[in-house]
């Protein structure tokens, strides 16, 4: 058994990095203000010293240059990790996203890979306005051509990160503020855990069980997660055995293991700090009714954050974003009908 | 005997107070001397804190617990 130790997700991230970096010299970072302060989230704090400033560069803002410098790294033959300080800004560099990063394999008739990882924080709950607390994540799902992943603890995360970079396919690695263990949003204790001191593979596309349940389903993914896993608890009281999947990636999304449980279970409530309509929580509904909607014992629902842009006011954006008061509530209410 | 482990006077410059955003160690349990076990924020800055000692564990301070320079955080026996 290899050693492990305890990690925050922000020095699992900077750690699987660190490894990939000495094992393969094309592997490098850049983003803004990720070199000299080792990112603003933490996560790649002490790369500097030990790689240097080719390596790890910190780059002008100008998200337009550098994620279109991080393609033509990666067509030719780089490995490169860039960082998007906030998942909000991916506006002004989409079109080298989706147009450039996530469409090249595909317009090179597969002649050229482009391994490339794009890392942002996403999530809100501190008070930060409506461009510094979104998670996009369906926005990044809807689009062919990347993988998107987001973990919800320090193991997921650095065993992903080692994936995503040694994928030969774009990689949108999406990590949740709340749970750096940055203090940005007080501390999620539990996405604090022991992570293996070597490196590993966290293979892209596995979703997993983490509280099994007879009675409901609750699929969620980053920090919902841990909302979940204390609904769960609370919801022992009222004699509901609550599952809980963490999807940990959204592409490719592990439907099976959605359906096995709710299989199981005959309800499902998705749990998703991104927008109400057009995203993650109605795919992951419409991929169990799709299948089988007579495995299902009530109307699924979802928890999730509503259609309107985040509030900057406090009372107002804690007042909209999913809880475990709220997936308790809904629980409740679908085991009773 | 046991040491404790305190925020040292000099870990930062001013007189603000601190907040512990993660305990690397659980409670109870081993460390090593110089080893990292600790993580301080202040004013969105974070510094470490390592154990003083080989020794168990025992946690004094939680997280989200706001700290200041001199607070004992944890005695190790």
């Amino acid at each position: 058994m290899t050693a492990t130790k305890k990690l925050t997700i922000a020095r699992a991230m900077a750690e699987s990095l660190a490894q990939e970096m000495r094992v393969d010299p094309n592997v490098f970072v850049m983003g803004e203000d990720i070199a000299q302060l080792g990112g603003v989230f933490g996560n790649t704090r002490g790369l500097l010293d030990e790689f240097g400033s080719d390596r790890i560069r910190d780059t002008p803002i100008s998200e337009t240059a550098f994620i279109g410098a991080g393609v033509g790294a990666a067509m030719d033959g780089m490995r490169p990790v860039v960082e998007l300080m906030f998942v909000d800004f991916f506006g002004v560099c989409f079109d080298a996203i989706y147009n450039m990063m996530a469409k090249n394999i595909y317009f090179s008739g597969g002649n050229s890979n482009v391994p490339m990882v794009i890392m942002a924080s996403t999530g809100g709950g501190y008070s930060d306005g409506g461009q510094h607390s979104q998670c996009l994540y369906g926005t990044f799902a809807h689009l062919p051509g990347m993988k998107v992943v987001a973990p919800s603890n320090a193991y997921d995360a650095k065993g992903l990160m080692t994936a995503a970079i040694r994928d030969n396919s774009p990689v949108i690695y999406l990590f949740h503020k709340g749970l750096q263990g940055m203090g940005w949003l007080g501390t999620e204790p539990a996405a604090i855990n022991q992570v293996p001191e070597d490196n590993y593979v966290l293979e892209i596309g596995k979703a997993k069980t983490v509280a099994e349940g007879n009675d409901i389903t609750i699929v969620s993914i980053g920090i919902g997660v841990h909302h979940a896993l204390k609904a769960a608890q609370e919801l022992k009281q009222h004699d509901i055995s609550a599952e809980v999947i963490d999807l940990r990636s959204l592409v490719p999304l592990d439907r099976e293991h959605i359906i096995a449980s709710v299989k199981k279970t005959g309800r499902l409530l998705v749990v998703d700090e991104d927008y109400h309509s057009f995203g993650v929580s109605g795919e992951i509904i419409a991929s169990v009714v799709e299948h089988d909607h007579l495995m299902l014992k009530t109307p699924p629902q979802r928890i999730t954050f509503p259609d309107i842009p985040i509030p900057f006011s406090r009372p107002m954006e804690q007042w909209a974003l999913p809880s475990t008061e709220k997936i308790v509530d809904a629980c409740l209410m679908m085991k009773e009908k | 005997m046991a040491e404790v482990i305190i925020i040292p006077m000099d870990l930062w410059e001013e007189d603000e107070e601190g907040v512990i955003t993660a305990w690397l160690v659980d409670n109870n349990t081993p460390v090593k001397v110089d080893q990292l076990v600790a993580e301080v924020m202040v004013e969105k800055i974070q510094y470490e804190i390592n154990s003083t000692c080989d020794g168990v564990i025992s946690i004094l301070s939680k997280e989200d617990d706001i700290v200041s320079k001199g607070s004992i955080i944890a005695e190790v026996s």
